[in-house]
């Protein structure tokens, strides 16, 4: 029975003890497995669901299809598993920052079904958000069944998605950059090394299970000079093709949460929208790792205007699959358009310049994903990674540097904060480690409390509370009632000074008639950004804090300056 | 090691709810089990160092904490002793035949009398009602090991110059071994003159032994009035 | 410093009585009340390792317009004041984070499923989830509001069994109640368990608020339950033995509440007292 029980706490097994890396080191291997597997098992099924709805893909009434799979997929999310809509990323980094990772069961397994639905059925939305969503919750949840603490956690909570995007892309530097630029934020050496040894596991669960293929290959490109100097244009185009995809992705949240139906009718007026499109434009239908395909060899062969058109034919099916209660994310979609975006500068430039020797356009359509995934996530990196590793070309990487940093700094210059940020932000959630808003959140009052004051009663005499005056450090003196002990207002020192020395006030006065009753306090569980600023608009160092009416303790600068000094210290160095 | 969470946030000086949010958190080397933190002393003692906070296990703690305290009247007017007929004419010969019997073998009894003088010059010690509190400006911290009150009865009343202008017929030597220390003393004393009965009682001339017991009276007397 | 109790409003009649149980608990125990007032049919809780998502029925969203009403009118009945919680924090936008640092909660029997289902013997699952992560204990009240007037400490001599018997020492602290404690021998003797009380150094405590040990030598558990007076409320610690022995054997606390309608209160596996 003992042994039973210490296997589920192998850290406190006296070899892990000593230094816990080793552990997360084996608990990574497992996780990049598992998340791995769940990324394969949904390439598998899009790949069949896929197949089977091929079939019908020619009658008239197909373009019902995603919007069928959009109501099944919101049905699914909202009845079945009781989850929110939406891509779950900012679920995942919120976790992250607020909880130590914690994560639900059910995530490590919900957003995968209803996406298959959503994608499958034709919907245009990506696969990798809810396979990152998965393996961060297979990793939670492993990370709980061994009794891991909240930093271990976090830590496996980035392997489970690194090992996700490692397999789905069967791109392992791209997974380790990922979840540490994008999901953890911080960049330190008792995170990458778990997380590059699960990033190995789940790509190399991807080779044996599916091949060691490159996910888009492509020919050689000789790039000339020219070309890079063309890559600017490419990333102001990208840069204007993300921020018009996040403006569309949020406006369309906001007409939908309006629309007065449940949420499946809602996802299914959106599939259907998407589903005419398709009627026109197949190319926006699905994940569309098909046509990027395509693309990239060159052999797409539509003319200009079309593929003009299909660039805003894709972001407009991305935000009505998505804004509309569809489940996916924006990874794929990212791709495709960027690819599209990429097709159509490299058209445009060969009929305003037809001599010049451009470089083939799949190599275009190449950087202009990047410029759209760095554009979109604010994750230069990421982006570089991705397009090296899925491309398998590394002769690409000066102008895929150049468009990635450009897209960057552009989207950085008019959305401030990156898509899957942006919710968090707005909401003041966003706790990267080592900042001042993670400080203050992890503290909390009652860590900060002072309990060295002396509480009066409010009908004491001057003459006792002079007595009490000697015996007491600090200027304040809360003041209660006799009888039940509720906290009535504050008498400061300063206030009283003029009448502490005037010996015929010392039996005329009790405390009541002298203490300041209009005093701002606090309470246990407010927050601590929220106290500050309070202090600091009424230009006080400390204030009294209140638990259903009784007086605790006092919170003030000066204490906490000194936690959050020795708090900082203890988050930052590890 | 093992100790439990309150002592634990004892032993680091910290609120017990940080000490568990950072265990929770991993952000300090222990591990819990239970109520229990279990931990490597060595390695806490280290990281306590390295983030600059205070790390001592429960028993070392409780020897600092002896030192601190204030000294109280009766234990140093004990060290200090009580003399009887001290010869003089006027301030400098009275003192110079006091500290002269001052029981503190280690202190340079010249230099002592010249800052006892250096600070009757500035104002007189004499404090009225015939007591005087001679004592140096700075406290003796490195002379001393206690602090110690020196009670000398004169032979015959002088003029110390004193607040009242009434003549002087009893000192307290004060020296004490921190600041703190002397104003706590300088505070307990001056309650005791306060009170008329005892000035009265010091006119009796009292030998040391009925002094001590009633010194011992009026401070209790005072120590209840501060509670 | 207040204990405070966390209260999940449902404004039904059902609810009512819920909340009745929570009101007269407070009033006993001298804690605050917090009641929380559903704004979404599911919300987490964060707890040390482990995050419950909380899926309540639709019952508990009944006509929100006189919900706050209606709570008010049965803290003015019961003169209590009480705070309502706003949850601050959300995982997503319907998807509120509750926190999770009370010092008891109340629950209904089954929080997630239908009312129906609720009977003797049945703890909905997200109830056990609590019980079992929680480093409150939870109140789990009869289904018709029930003074009671006494605490009955069930003392199977486990480690958690102690920290229910320690909790019993606090309720009867501070509601003055008389504290009786039952313990069912399993091949032990009687003074195996004086052994336990006296490892623990609570011999001062068990002498000063307990007024009867009641030891069951022979008969069944089951029988032997019938000694519990009816208002009594009844504390004991859950899970205090590993997982597959609970699969295989059963546990107390299951043999406990499929008897009794008392008011239970349940110390869980992580139940500390650390204030």
């Amino acid at each position: 029975m003992r042994i039973l029980r210490r296997w589920r706490h192998p850290a406190s097994w006296t070899i892990f003890r000593l230094d816990d890396r080793l552990l997360l080191i084996l608990i990574a291997v497992i996780v990049g497995t598992c998340s791995g597997l769940a990324a394969v098992a949904l390439n598998r099924s899009l790949i069949a669901m896929f197949e089977w709805l091929h079939h019908f893909r020619h009658y008239w009434w197909s373009f019902i299809m995603p919007a069928i799979g959009a109501a099944l997929s919101a049905l699914f999310l909202d009845k079945m598993v009781k989850e929110g809509a939406g891509h779950g990323v900012p679920e995942v980094i919120y976790s992250v920052s607020r909880y130590g990772g914690l994560m639900r069961f059910r995530s490590s397994f919900s957003r995968l079904i209803s996406s298959c639905l959503t994608i499958g059925s034709g919907g245009s939305a990506g696969p990798e958000a809810p396979v990152v969503m998965s393996g961060a919750a297979i990793g939670s949840n492993i990370a709980k069944l061994f009794s891991l603490n909240d930093r271990q956690r976090v830590t496996i909570v980035g392997c489970g998605a690194a090992g996700a995007i490692s397999s789905i892309f069967n791109a392992p530097i791209a997974g380790m950059v990922f979840s540490i630029e994008v999901i953890l934020g911080e960049w330190k050496a008792v995170n990458i090394v778990p997380i590059a040894i699960a990033s190995v596991a789940g790509t190399e669960i991807s080779r044996i299970l599916q091949g060691n293929q490159i996910a888009f290959s492509h020919r050689l490109f000789h790039i000339g000079h020219l070309d890079i100097v063309a890559c600017i244009g490419l990333a102001i185009i990208s840069a204007v093709a993300s921020v018009l995809l996040t403006r569309l992705l949020r406006s369309m949240h906001g007409v939908s949460k309006k629309a007065p139906f449940p949420i499946w009718v809602r996802a299914a007026a959106g599939g259907c929208a998407v589903g005419i499109i398709g009627i026109f434009l197949p190319i926006v239908l699905g994940e569309g790792y098909h046509p990027l395909r395509t693309m990239i060899e060159g052999a797409y062969t539509q003319g200009l205007g079309i593929v003009t058109l299909a660039v805003f034919a894709k972001i407009l099916a991305t935000s009505l699959t998505l804004g509309w209660g569809g489940s996916g994310g924006i990874f794929a979609p990212c791709l495709v358009i960027g690819s599209l975006a990429g097709l159509t500068y490299h058209r445009g430039l060969v009929l305003l310049w037809p001599s010049v020797p451009w470089v083939n356009e799949g190599c275009f359509a190449l950087l202009g994903m990047a410029g759209l995934i760095s554009g979109m996530l604010h994750a230069p990196l990421t982006g570089i990674f991705l397009i090296i590793e899925i491309t398998g070309g590394y002769e690409v990487i000066l102008p895929l540097i150049i468009v990635s940093v450009i897209s960057t700094t552009l989207c950085h210059y008019i959305e401030p904060v990156s898509f899957y940020l942006k919710e968090l932000v707005e909401k003041g959630q966003l706790l990267r480690p080592g900042t001042d808003a993670r400080v203050l959140s992890d503290l909390s009052v009652q860590e900060l409390l002072e309990k060295d004051c002396i509480i009066v009663k409010q009908n004491m005499l001057l003459r006792d509370f002079i007595n009490i005056i000697k015996k007491s450090h600090r200027n304040y003196f809360p003041v209660e009632d006799e009888n039940t002990g509720n906290f009535l207002g504050m008498i400061h020192l300063d206030d009283i000074r003029p009448y502490l020395f005037n010996p015929l006030m010392y039996d005329a006065v009790v405390l009541g008639q002298i203490m300041d009753t209009d005093v701002k306090v606090v309470y246990l569980d407010d927050d601590l950004s929220e106290v500050l600023r309070k202090m600091d608009v009424n230009r006080l160092f400390s204030m009294p804090v209140i638990a259903s009416r009784k007086f605790l303790g006092m919170i003030s600068k000066a204490t906490l300056l000194d936690k959050y000094r020795n708090e900082l210290m203890v988050q930052t160095d590890l | 090691m093992k100790l439990n969470l309150n002592d634990m946030a004892r032993c680091l000086d910290l609120p017990v709810s940080t000490v568990d949010r950072w265990i929770r958190q991993g952000r300090i080397p222990i591990h819990r089990s239970g109520n229990g933190c279990i931990f490597k002393e060595s390695i806490l003692e280290k990281w306590a160092f390295n983030h600059g906070l205070r790390f001592s296990l429960p028993n070392e703690e409780r020897k600092k904490e002896r030192n601190f305290g204030l000294t109280n009247l009766l234990p140093a007017m004990q060290v200090g002793g009580v003399f009887h007929d001290i010869k003089g004419d006027d301030v400098e010969s009275v003192l110079k035949s006091a500290v002269d019997k001052l029981p503190v073998p280690a202190i340079n009894k010249q230099g002592l009398y010249e800052r006892l003088l250096e600070r009757e010059a500035l104002t007189s010690t004499g404090i009225g009602k015939g007591v005087a509190i001679p004592h140096p400006r700075a406290s003796l911290p490195d002379e001393i090991d206690n602090s110690l009150i020196t009670t000398c009865f004169l032979e015959k009343p002088i003029d110390f110059e004193a607040v009242d202008d009434r003549a002087v017929f009893v000192m307290f030597i004060l020296l004490s071994t921190s600041i703190k220390n002397h104003l706590n003393l300088l505070s307990r004393l001056a309650f005791c003159v306060r009170d008329d009965s005892f000035v009265e009682f010091l006119r009796t001339y009292p030998d040391s032994s009925s002094l001590l017991s009633k010194i011992a009276d009026s401070e209790n007397l005072l120590d209840k009035v501060d509670n | 410093m207040d204990a405070q109790l966390f209260h999940i409003f449902r404004n039904t009649p059902l609810g009512r009585e819920t909340l009745l149980q929570s009101i007269y608990f407070c009033k006993k125990v001298g804690a605050s009340l917090i009641i929380y007032i559903p704004e979404f049919t599911k919300f987490l809780m964060y707890f040390e390792n482990d995050v419950v998502q909380i899926d309540l029925d639709n019952s508990y969203l009944t006509s929100p317009v006189t919900a706050l009403k209606h709570a008010k009118e049965l803290l003015d009945q019961g003169k209590i004041k009480a705070r309502f919680l706003e949850p601050k924090n959300f995982t997503a936008s319907t998807l509120p984070d509750i926190p999770t640092n009370f010092d008891f909660m109340c629950c209904p029997r089954s929080i997630s499923d239908l009312s129906s289902k609720i009977g003797l013997g049945y703890i909905g699952p997200r109830v056990r989830r609590i019980v079992n992560s929680a480093r409150f204990p939870v109140l789990i009240t009869s289904h018709v509001f029930k003074k009671w007037r006494s605490i009955a400490v069930f003392f199977g001599g486990s480690a958690n069994a102690v920290n229910a018997l320690k909790l019993g020492f606090r309720i009867s602290r501070a509601s003055e109640m008389p504290l009786s404690v039952y313990t069912h021998m399993e091949n032990a003797s009687k003074e195996s368990y004086e052994e336990i009380i006296k490892n623990e150094n609570l011999e001062e405590e068990m002498d000063h608020y307990v007024t009867e040990w009641h030891m069951f030598e022979r008969g069944k558990f089951e029988e032997n339950i019938y000694d519990v007076p009816h208002y009594a409320l009844v504390v004991l610690g859950a899970y205090g033995h590993g997982l597959i022995r609970n699969i295989f054997f059963g546990s107390k606390m299951e043999k406990i509440q499929s008897i009794i309608t008392n008011n239970l209160l349940i110390a869980g596996p992580k139940y500390a007292l650390t204030r």
